[in-house]
């Protein structure tokens, strides 16, 4: 079976999405927490569905990613020849 | 350590929040008393010795009960049906005195105190005959088949002096006392009105080995013997109405029908009735045995909220709001998936808004057998628990005179002279 090796650059990449999708889960929060008028403690109390919306916007990406790069790689392929 | 004061503890630990609360001890003035503990075991010179009347289910169960409590002795059974007269003697390991009439029990020089689970239209002239004798009673709800059964019953009691103490078991649970505190407290505002129900799915009928025993063990099922549905099981759910009200009913009104099981029985299938407290609040009842989904419930609704004993919740009319985020969510949600309607309804429907409320108490306790260390302890003190008859007298008036409001199509005004004093 052949080794499947992943390069640092491709995991440093998908670490940043997956950081940068939690500072938007976290930001969500917060806007909810002014638009509702709840309790700042829910900062804290509510990570765990602050973590759910994370792998939501995380895999939203992703699934964005995939529709996208069949076009990136048409025009890429274009412009090579 | 023995069951007795496991559960005596268990139940005084629960209720610790009474010692504060004097507007709870005036509407429950027997927990103070139950709640005693003198720290001193019970000594073997303050043994009870009790006996049994009706051994069938109900009977069964008490005694069983009985069993659990430390320095209780069964010196007596009674019943006049062969397999249970049997099954009493089996159940006292042949060390009870057994009896086929209860006069002869009557006779018995130390006895302290009787069980009555007989059928409901036995259960006066024992209950009078025992505190005549000078033998505390506890006799299973409801009291009497009449109205001037349960008064004759009561007022021996009076003359007596002596101990009679319905089977009115949610009076010692500790959920039902922890929410009265709560209403006390005005958690729920005023209770504006008690909407309780039982519902069963099942005929009610008990199998007859011969025929000529059809009315002996069905009793239930004939007016002779008993109230139907409102003895049974409305007597106890009108009692709990009437407590957390904190008021006996002024008026009350009904209906009643054999609308499903019509197999010759003579009391009703399905009731419904309304009772008119004088602040205006009611208490709406209704029972029926061929559909089962609701189940038993008493909500006890005030304008701050409502109170759901029997699965023990308690809901606010504003409840806490969601966390922020789940409110963002669910607006989103709402935003993607709501369709608009064409051709619908033009209005909001008023659907309840799921919500699951909290508990009340915590609790994993028999309240049968609560009743029964209350019941001994008070043999053991020599007299009554304040305020606990009352309650079970009006329980019982009040089922009776529903089907009195069912039977004469009228509306029933409550008696004066039926009303007890606090």
């Amino acid at each position: 079976m052949r080794d499947l090796i992943i390069p640092g650059k491709v995991i440093k990449r998908e670490l940043i999405i997956l950081i940068v999708s939690f500072v938007a889960a976290v930001l969500l929060n917060i806007y909810s927490i002014i638009k509702y008028k709840t309790a700042w403690g829910e900062l804290f109390s509510q990570l765990h569905v602050v973590v759910a919306v994370t792998l939501i916007i995380y895999l939203l990406v992703i699934l964005f990613r995939l529709l996208i790069s069949p076009i990136f790689r048409l025009l890429t392929h274009k412009r090579g020849k | 350590m023995d069951i007795q004061s496991k559960n005596r503890r268990e139940f005084i630990k629960e209720l610790g929040f009474l010692a504060g609360s004097a507007t709870l001890l005036a509407s429950v003035p027997w927990v103070k008393t139950f709640a005693q503990e003198n720290g001193k075991a019970v000594s073997p010179s303050d043994r009870v010795r009790v006996g049994v009347i009706g051994v069938g289910d109900r009977g069964r169960a008490l005694l069983l009960n009985l069993k659990e409590i430390e320095n209780v002795e069964i010196i007596a059974v009674c019943d006049d049906y062969e397999p249970n007269y049997q099954r009493a003697i089996e159940l006292t390991g042949g060390k009870a005195k057994a009896f086929h009439d209860y006069r002869g029990m009557l006779e018995m020089k130390d006895l302290d105190a009787v069980v009555v689970a007989t059928p409901l239209h036995l259960h006066a002239h024992i209950t009078v005959d025992f505190l005549r004798a000078g033998v505390h009673v506890l006799c299973e709800k409801s009291m009497a088949r009449t109205i001037e059964d349960c008064k004759w019953m009561a007022d021996a009691a009076q003359e007596t002096g002596k101990i009679l103490q319905i089977g009115h078991q949610r009076l010692f649970n500790p959920v039902y006392l922890n929410a009265l505190e709560r209403v006390k407290a005005g958690e729920i505002g005023e209770v504006l009105q008690v909407r309780a129900y039982w519902h069963r799915n099942a005929n009610w009928r008990r199998a007859v080995p011969s025929p000529e025993l059809e009315r002996k063990i069905n009793w239930r099922l004939y007016n002779e013997y008993s109230a139907g549905l409102m003895s049974e099981l409305g007597s106890h759910q009108i009692q709990v109405a009437n407590w957390f009200i904190g008021k006996v009913p002024v008026r009350v009104m009904g209906s009643g029908s054999i609308c499903y099981w019509k197999d010759g029985r003579e009391v009703y299938d399905q009731v419904a009735v309304i009772y008119d407290y004088d602040n205006g609040a009611k208490c709406l009842y209704d029972s029926f045995i061929s559909n089962k989904h609701y189940g038993l419930e008493e909500q006890i609704q005030g304008d701050k909220g409502t109170i759901e004993p029997e699965v023990n919740r308690i809901y606010s009319e504003n409840p806490p709001k969601a966390p922020g985020i789940r409110q963002l969510i669910h607006s989103i949600e709402k935003g993607i998936w709501e369709t608009i309607p064409i051709g619908g309804a033009t209005w909001v429907p008023e659907t309840a808004v799921p919500y699951r409320g909290n508990i009340i108490a915590p609790y994993d306790n028999n309240d049968t057998l609560l009743q029964m260390i209350g019941f001994i302890k008070a043999v053991r003190n020599g007299k009554p628990f304040p305020g606990l008859l009352r309650e079970g007298y009006h329980a019982s008036i009040a089922s009776l005179l529903g089907l009195q409001a069912m039977d004469t199509g009228q509306i029933v005004d409550w008696p004066a002279e039926y009303v007890m004093e606090a």
